[in-house]
């Protein structure tokens, strides 16, 4: 097993991962948006053991965690989303979901100075329920009723990520750091800028990566 | 030039413009037909009607007019870019680009279409044209440092990265100020220049900086340095086994002594105890005794947790004989101890913790192919499920226990039963759909997959599947297509791959000006270059291998049709055989869009509403009867396997399968570029036998008529087998070499029936293959496919005799057939 960050070349993998696992399916230029937005937010689980068929086999993904920041939060406050997280049924049971979710919180204060992280759940879902609550703290938020396709409901869960930001702060006084600010607290103060002519639709401008920012909420995790 | 219009006109035009770019195509056209009217000439509004039409979706009226257009205004550049956009629409994005050329050098000025040629050289890996165009538009604009940015990238991925250097720091330099250190865009610059230490402190992506910071230290030698760099980075992430390696080589322990290396290892469990990693990477470099203890601890604390992926973290060993016999005595022990201890503890069900664990363990251990034996394998997993019954897992071990059989029927029985175990779980529903295909029930299959997919559109689960890009289930399912005689409805489960991975190549296209905007170069510089080799991916080989072998099929048959390859009788048979095969499919199809439709009234009417109402293109060619009809199967065939070759050259299937398409279309030095190909890769490889006699015969007939070049190159590069050779003794030494293994028999025995040999002797010989003793059986199974096609009346004899040879193969002992349907 091998936890590290999503590569763009993993994500047939972790396509077919998602596929295989999840009722809830993305294209790939949905996995693109993810990896080319946020790199430093989603990770995977290799299983390195598989013996390679050919020279050009990829690594086997056996869980993935696709998270997000919220472009425009409706709160007004920078944080994290998790669309999808998944860990295949021949590899549970070594922690890997948590794992990979810590990995994918801890880069969001770093990165984005996310404040905290929100997710959706079925309600059926008990092992993802207890995983979320009781191993990583979540908060059940709110019940959105028939969230998925399917009709069933969803709780809205969220984690406050200000732990992460002390934890961050300490070890950076620790090291001594001798200039700036602590990155954590310097990222949750200034917003990264970026441009926001995204709307505007342009001659041959076709649709978009724009489109899929519209459409993500509605894709479920 | 721009044809003049009267006020009221140009500001009706400056509507058009509008009304397209809102896609108020209606309005749009409209407005366009007002000045046509009293300008029928005017070249920009027919241009923009043009465009318009094309959204609309009729692209070949859009062409049309578009040339209109431009016969009626050569001089404008708008002329020109809308010719270009209906190119770029339509995927041929080489005439796209000259016309958005011609559409510039009438408009300099336009950072419109100077973005869009840029954004297009860039998708077409143009980069000595994206790099003029993106100093264009830093010259344009340069106070942007977007615009500098992407000149560096476009120098970058041109592979000149001094020049992308120069680029970012003329930038840095005409700053007043050092830009504000929150600011993502430029930290990302910075790192691009691996200007790293002096960066660090300004960069937001710590781990990116960290794990470079490692690697230098360690490369330049600062070991206390590099030692701390790697112990913060396992702080972080314990999971990694790059971090260990950086670790214990900066401290010196890469070397004999394992001890101090394990160490180090054991510090991590110590500190971590969640952490795998650092219990279990010992064992690949532990030995001996050492080994056996370190094993015996990992295993029975997994054992003892329930940890269903024990055995799949442990195969990789199995190549060291050592390792695997331990492991094996380790697992026979930790049951034998575990039932010793308390009778009287039975286990919770659906858990698989102690006993249960030990004997899935085992189960797994006999499955394994390095460690095979399949009635062992099948005894565990029926303790197991003594004393566990209802396990998901026990049941998908016992089903791949008999997919190794070969009996693909019980494998799906099975694997069916596992999921009703977990309806909720889509994971098992999906290997149940998986083995149902393997078992060629694809209608069922699809019914299984329907569970879990959305089917509230026309095409029900099919087409979310498709829009999903399952391309899993395509591969399978063209090839259970290829076994039921379905090659139509194959190649068109083939082609959705094919398509699927075009998808992907232009799915990049958006992320050109994006990624600039997103300031993720890293990441983006990244998807280049994956996207650069994208069907390298053996997703694409495997269901491209698929269409060739397809199109070679009906290459060949067309042969038999023609009588040219066999006799009048055989041709009538075929036809006939293909009108079954035709019927069959009708059936299949008509049944499957009768469940969909069923399917569909069942959902809620709300939901169905929004998809119904979604513009899905109705299939004319839901069997793929054109597609297998094509009469150039060949160029077809071509079309698959270039990419194959061009990504893939190590794959010796894929070279393989070159040589089989270019021989049957007389390309000897292609061929035999693929045949030398495979030789290299695996000399020894019975159909490379095959295919370097059948090189040879039959270049021994056509060297003459050849052209003088080609048969000299030929000459030099043709060494395997002499010209002189006498094949038929050639190929019995080979088969004297290779008489212990079923499948270079197969391949002597097609050699002798094309060296002319009675067939009544090949058919004698192909039963040798059954006295061989072998577990595989796949053999056979192609020995019994040449007895079908040689039209044997040994063929029912072979399989009679197989099936008691290897009675769980459902190929050798199919089920009797079910009464006739409906």
């Amino acid at each position: 097993m091998d936890i590290r960050r999503l590569e763009p070349r993993d994500i047939p993998l972790i396509q077919h991962a998602n596929l295989e696992n999840l009722p809830e399916n993305y294209f790939m230029k949905y996995y693109l948006y993810h990896a080319l937005s946020w790199p430093q937010l989603s990770y995977v689980a290799v299983d390195v053991s598989r013996p390679k068929k050919t020279p050009y086999d990829y690594p086997k993904i056996v869980g993935y965690v696709l998270a997000k920041m919220e472009e425009e939060p409706t709160d007004g406050v920078q944080h994290g989303h998790i669309t999808s997280l998944s860990v295949m049924r021949t590899h549970r049971r070594l922690g890997i979901a948590e794992k990979l979710m810590r990995q994918s919180q801890l880069a969001m204060v770093e990165t984005f100075g996310a404040q905290y992280v929100s997710l959706h759940v079925r309600v059926s879902n008990k092992a993802a329920i207890h995983l979320y609550t009781k191993t990583l703290g979540f908060d059940q938020d709110k019940t959105e009723s028939s969230y998925y396709a399917d009709g069933e409901d969803a709780y809205s869960m969220r984690l406050d990520l200000s732990t992460i930001r002390e934890q961050i702060r300490d070890a950076a006084d620790a090291e001594g750091v001798d200039e700036g600010e602590p990155v954590g607290e310097a990222g949750s103060k200034t917003l990264p800028v970026r441009e926001k002519d995204l709307k505007k639709v342009k001659v041959g401008r076709g649709l978009g990566v724009q489109a899929l920012v519209e459409k993500d909420e509605s894709k479920h995790s | 030039m721009p044809q003049p219009l009267s006020s009221k006109e140009n500001s009706l035009f400056r509507q058009v413009i509008r009304n397209y770019e809102e896609k108020q195509y209606k309005r749009g056209l409209k407005a366009a037909e007002q000045i046509l009217k009293k300008n029928p000439k005017h070249g920009d509004t027919l241009a923009m009607k043009a465009l318009i039409i094309n959204s609309l979706g009729k692209t070949d009226e859009a062409f049309a007019l578009a040339k209109e257009a431009l016969t009626a205004d050569m001089k404008s550049h708008i002329c020109w870019h809308v010719y270009g956009l209906l190119y770029r629409h339509q995927k041929n994005f080489e005439e796209a680009i000259k016309a958005y050329k011609f559409a510039l050098k009438l408009e300099p000025g336009s950072p419109q279409i100077q973005r869009d040629l840029a954004y297009l050289q860039a998708q077409m890996r143009d980069f000595q044209g994206y790099i003029q165009s993106r100093t264009a538009m830093l010259q344009s604009k340069s106070q942007l440092r977007q615009n500098w940015t992407a000149l560096a990238v476009a120098h970058h991925l041109a592979g000149d990265l001094v020049q992308a250097e120069k680029v970012l720091t003329t930038y840095e330099e005409s700053l007043k100020s050092p830009p504000s250190h929150t600011d993502y865009e430029n930290s990302e610059a910075l790192i691009a220049l691996e200007h790293l230490e002096s960066i660090a402190k300004h960069n937001l992506d710590r781990l990116a900086v960290l794990e470079l910071r490692a690697e230098y230290l360690a490369k330049l030698g600062k070991k206390d340095a590099a030692v701390k760099a790697y112990r913060a980075l396992l702080d972080r992430n314990s999971e990694h086994p790059e971090y260990y390696n950086g670790l214990t080589e900066a401290m010196g322990l890469d070397g004999g002594d394992t001890s101090a290396r394990k160490a180090v290892y054991d510090e991590y469990a110590k500190s971590n105890p969640r952490c795998d990693a650092a219990k279990r990477l010992p064992l690949d470099f532990l030995t001996g005794n050492d080994f056996r203890d370190a094993a015996k601890l990992y295993l029975t604390l997994m054992l003892d947790k329930g940890v269903p992926s024990t055995f799949a973290n442990l195969k990789h060993l199995y190549t060291d004989p050592f390792k695997k016999e331990t492991l094996e005595s380790l697992a026979h022990e930790y049951v034998k101890a575990k039932e010793s201890q308390s009778g009287d503890e039975s286990p919770a069900e659906g858990e698989l913790k102690g006993i249960p664990a030990g004997l899935y363990y085992l189960a797994q251990h006999y499955n394994y192919h390095l460690s095979r034996d399949l009635a062992k394998a099948l005894e565990f997993v029926d303790r197991g499920l003594g004393l566990v019954p209802g396990t998901v897992e026990f049941h998908m071990t016992k089903a791949r226990i008999w997919k190794h059989y070969g009996n693909t029927r019980k494998a799906a029985e099975i694997m069916d039963q596992a999921r009703n175990l977990d309806l909720k779980d889509r994971y098992i529903n999906t290997k149940a759909a998986k083995y149902q295909l393997r078992n060629n029930e694809t209608a069922k299959a699809l019914k299984t997959m329907s569970l879990f997919t959305r089917n509230d559109s026309p095409g029900g689960p099919l087409h979310d599947l498709i829009d999903m890009q399952s391309i899993w289930y395509l591969t399978e399912d063209g090839e259970a297509s290829v076994r039921n005689g379905l090659i139509g409805l194959a190649l068109k489960r083939f082609h959705a791959v094919y398509n699927i991975f075009d998808v992907w190549q232009e799915d990049q296209f958006d992320f050109h000006s994006f990624s600039l905007r997103k300031g993720q170069i890293r990441a983006y510089v990244d998807m280049v270059r994956w996207e650069d080799k994208l069907r390298e991916h053996p997703f694409y080989t495997r269901a491209a291998l698929g269409a060739i072998a397809a199109y070679l099929g009906i290459h060949d048959s067309k042969l038999v049709v023609n009588g040219v390859n066999g006799s009048t009788n055989g041709a009538a048979d075929d036809e006939a055989e293909k009108k079954k095969v035709l019927k069959k499919a009708k059936k299949e199809a008509q049944k499957a869009e009768r469940e969909a439709a069923e399917q569909a009234a069942k959902q809620d009417p709300n939901k169905a509403k929004a998809a119904t109402s979604e513009n899905v293109k109705k299939d004319d060619d839901p069997l793929g009867l054109k597609l297998a009809s094509n009469d150039q199967p060949l160029v077809e065939a071509t079309k698959f396997l270039l990419p194959i070759l061009q990504f893939s050259p190590k794959n010796i299937d894929g070279q393989v399968a070159g040589f089989e398409v270019y021989i049957r279309r007389e390309k000897y030095l292609l061929a035999l570029h693929c045949l030398n190909a495979a030789l290299a890769i695996d000399p020894a490889n019975p159909v490379v036998h095959e295919q370097t006699v059948r090189f040879r015969q039959e270049i021994n007939l056509k060297l003459a008529s050849l052209p003088a070049k080609v048969a000299e190159v030929i000459k030099t590069e043709f060494t395997a087998i002499d010209a002189s050779t006498d094949l038929k003794k050639y190929n019995a030494d080979f088969l004297k070499k290779h008489k212990e293994s079923a499948a270079h028999v197969v391949s002597a025995v097609k050699i002798r029936k094309l060296l002319g040999e009675d067939q009544k002797a090949c058919e004698k010989a192909l039963f040798d293959v059954l006295s061989l003793k072998t577990e595989d059986w796949e053999p056979a199974a192609e020995a019994h496919g040449l007895l079908l096609q040689w039209r044997s009346g040994e063929a029912e004899a072979f399989r009679k005799a197989a099936g008691e040879t290897w009675p769980e193969v459902t190929a050798f002992n199919p089920p009797p057939a079910p009464p006739a349907s409906s």
